[in-house]
């Protein structure tokens, strides 16, 4: 079993091949959670071997492939601190926050062949905490939105600006009406500490969502 | 039994969060499943009685409905409020029992699969050990029988012409898995019927050469995507030579006849390039084999971007094109048997052409074949096709064993798919008789 270390682009890549997976399905799954859109348009696929849902709709998918494209050299470079998707009231002020924080350990060799399923293990659970984080959030107001924000370290984004990573999918830097969310609950959900990647997931909601 | 098992309960269910269904809790607290069925009941019940708790739960109904008159046992997993109703539609209600307990109301069914999949998973040998269902003649089969059962599979399968040699590393295709990474390897050998089902596979033929023949690797000249490692060098089933040449003509002709013109051309072109004395052979087969090459690279590059997206695996790709030269040891006992073609004149072509020159030898050669399957999408494989080559190496006749391949394709895409595998063929070839380049690895990223 070949030993894999940091240094090794290979390494990088994979573990950001891997997150952004997840994170693909897991904002497929916020979506239909929380009711961001009609549950028609989402489909039962499997992934981790379970059940998720996603969603059929091209341009829906488009995008959220476009935005983690466009994260995914980040998470490579152990840049990106935290991915959240926001979702947003009529009057785009953020209702729900779900942050993604995630760190990888910088200098580590890996030799387990067990380690792929630990690690799908662990996003399993991730998806499954999802499925039920209805308990414990109240209900969204109607005709939501979402978006995606990313909370890099340090300069990073720099890089960013000039390099347009897909064309003609800008990302700019978020004013401070949607970062900022007013009274937020924190609701923790789950956390997974593996190898390859530190992962957190909670919740900040609007106290008052209507 | 204690009252201990409510406040457990309450436990996972209101602090965790989580989603109690029966046999989860029956797996985690070591009682038998009507046992844990009875428990959720009891606790559902209390719950409901102490306070009006925010509890979901969901039943399972098994029972005889009439369904637009015919008459069928169904089970189902009902959310509460459609329990009634769902009952109502039964003709007759065999059980009816408390299927999980959560805290979120479920949008969809999902969840309780993953919530059992965990639990399962780590109890695999003694799922059943808290279960309802018996059978006294389900007895797993001991490890001494699994080991004869899987040796018996295989060895039906692989023509058993070989030498000696050959024969100690007969069993199954697990060996030759050691190469392949190692999920890919269990994708591999799983796969392996389904290559059975190949035209291709039928002809070539496996080899049961240990890793060390391995080890002088062509440069890969098609990267292998993961994925095509579920087909990989596990073609399964490798009747007798002699069957496979019988089988080789009927089959042949069956698969579509695509462009029988520059076939035959180029069947005439290569008896024309054996006949002639070996140098000059050789001459126009290094001019035709290094055009070849640079027509392979390009096709290559093309190949990747075509390639699906998956999951990339920490191990990295090894062992994609392997040319195995075992010429010398096959040189008692194989006869040369033909690749397979299209044309059933080719074969006869072949077969005197192999007995001309006594020099030529076959060997087993992995190679990539691109073809659009039903659905459009460009699926590449990988199989052993066997090539002629001489004994020098030097001289191959990239062109021969080109023409035979059969595409199991659609008609549009075989033509574009045979030109590129008959590139592919040459480029492999060739770079298995030079020593194995390193950068090879690092090419297709």
């Amino acid at each position: 079993m070949t030993t894999l270390t940091r240094q090794d682009l290979n390494f990088g890549q994979v573990v950001a091949d891997i997150l952004c997976e997840f994170l693909e399905v897991a904002i497929h799954l916020i979506l239909y959670v929380r009711e961001v859109y009609p549950s028609g348009i989402f489909q039962k696929r499997k992934k981790y071997n379970v059940p998720v849902q996603m969603s059929c709709h091209p341009e829906l998918n488009q995008y959220i492939q476009d935005t983690l494209h466009c994260v995914k050299p980040l998470i490579e470079k152990n840049d990106a601190e935290k991915v959240v998707v926001v979702i947003m009231d009529k009057e785009h002020h953020p209702v729900e926050r779900f942050v993604f924080e995630m760190s990888q350990p910088p200098l580590l060799s890996i030799s387990s062949d067990t380690l792929l399923s630990h690690v799908e293990q662990l996003l399993r659970a991730f998806i499954l905490k999802i499925s039920v984080c209805d308990a414990v959030l109240n209900n969204n107001p109607p005709g939501c939105s979402f978006s995606v924000l990313v909370h890099t370290r340090d300069a990073a984004t720099r890089n960013m600006e000039k390099v347009q990573v897909i064309k003609d999918f800008p990302w700019i830097v978020a004013d401070e009406q949607e970062a900022h969310m007013q009274e937020p609950r924190l609701i923790p959900l789950k956390t997974m500490t593996s190898d390859i990647v530190k992962m957190q997931l909670y919740v900040e909601e609007r106290a008052q969502k209507t | 039994m204690d009252e201990l098992y409510l406040d457990n309960i309450d436990e996972y269910v209101n602090d965790q969060d989580k989603i109690v269904t029966y046999k989860w809790l029956s797996l985690t607290l070591g009682v038998h499943v009507n046992t844990a069925k009875q428990m959720l009941f009891h606790y559902l019940d209390h719950r409901r009685k102490e306070s009006s708790a925010q509890l979901h739960a969901t039943y399972l109904v098994s029972g005889k409905c009439v369904d637009n008159g015919q008459a069928s046992h169904k089970v189902s997993v009902i959310k509460e409020d459609k329990l009634e109703d769902f009952k109502s539609k039964m003709s007759l209600i065999v059980s009816v029992h408390v299927y999980s307990v959560q805290k979120a109301l479920l949008k969809d069914s999902g969840p309780l699969y993953s919530v059992d999949y965990d639990a399962v998973k780590d109890n695999m040998k003694n799922c059943s050990k808290y279960s309802a269902i018996r059978c006294a003649g389900a007895v797993p089969v001991s490890s001494v029988e699994q080991t004869r059962a899987i040796q018996r599979a295989p060895s039906p399968e692989p023509e058993s012409k070989r030498s000696a040699v050959n024969g100690s590393a007969h069993p199954a295709p697990k060996p030759s898995t050691k190469p392949q990474k190692g999920i890919m390897g269990m994708f591999a050998s799983k796969t392996s019927s389904k290559n059975q089902d190949d035209g291709k596979d039928v002809k070539s033929e496996q080899k049961e050469e240990a890793p060390v023949d391995d080890a002088p690797k062509s440069k890969p000249a098609v990267k292998a995507n993961p994925m095509m490692n579920f087909f990989g060098s596990q073609a399964a089933k490798k009747p007798e030579k002699t069957v496979k040449q019988e089988e080789a003509p009927p089959s042949s002709s069956s698969v579509e006849q695509k462009r029988p013109q520059p076939e035959e051309e180029e069947q005439q072109q290569q008896q024309a390039a054996v006949v002639k004395p070996k140098p000059k052979d050789t001459q126009k087969e290094s001019r035709s084999k290094t055009k070849r090459v640079e027509e392979s690279d390009s096709e290559d590059d093309k190949m990747d971007k075509k390639k699906r997206r998956r999951i990339k695996k920490p191990v990295s790709d090894s062992s994609d094109e392997d040319v195995i030269p075992d010429s010398p040891q096959q040189m008692e006992t194989r006869e040369p048997s033909p690749s397979p073609k299209k044309e059933i004149k080719a074969v006869s072509h072949s077969r005197q052409r192999d007995a001309e020159m006594k020099t030529r030898k076959r060997r087993r050669v992995l190679k990539s074949r691109t073809f659009l399957d039903e659905e459009g999408c460009m699926v590449t494989e990988k199989g052993y096709e066997s090539e002629s080559y001489s004994e020098t190496e030097d001289d191959f006749q990239a062109a021969k064993p080109a023409p035979k391949h059969p595409v199991p394709a659609k008609r549009p895409a075989s033509k574009p798919d045979e030109k590129k595998s008959q590139k592919k063929n040459s480029a492999n070839a060739n770079k298995g008789s030079k020593q194995a380049s390193i950068m090879g690895f690092f090419q297709k990223k």
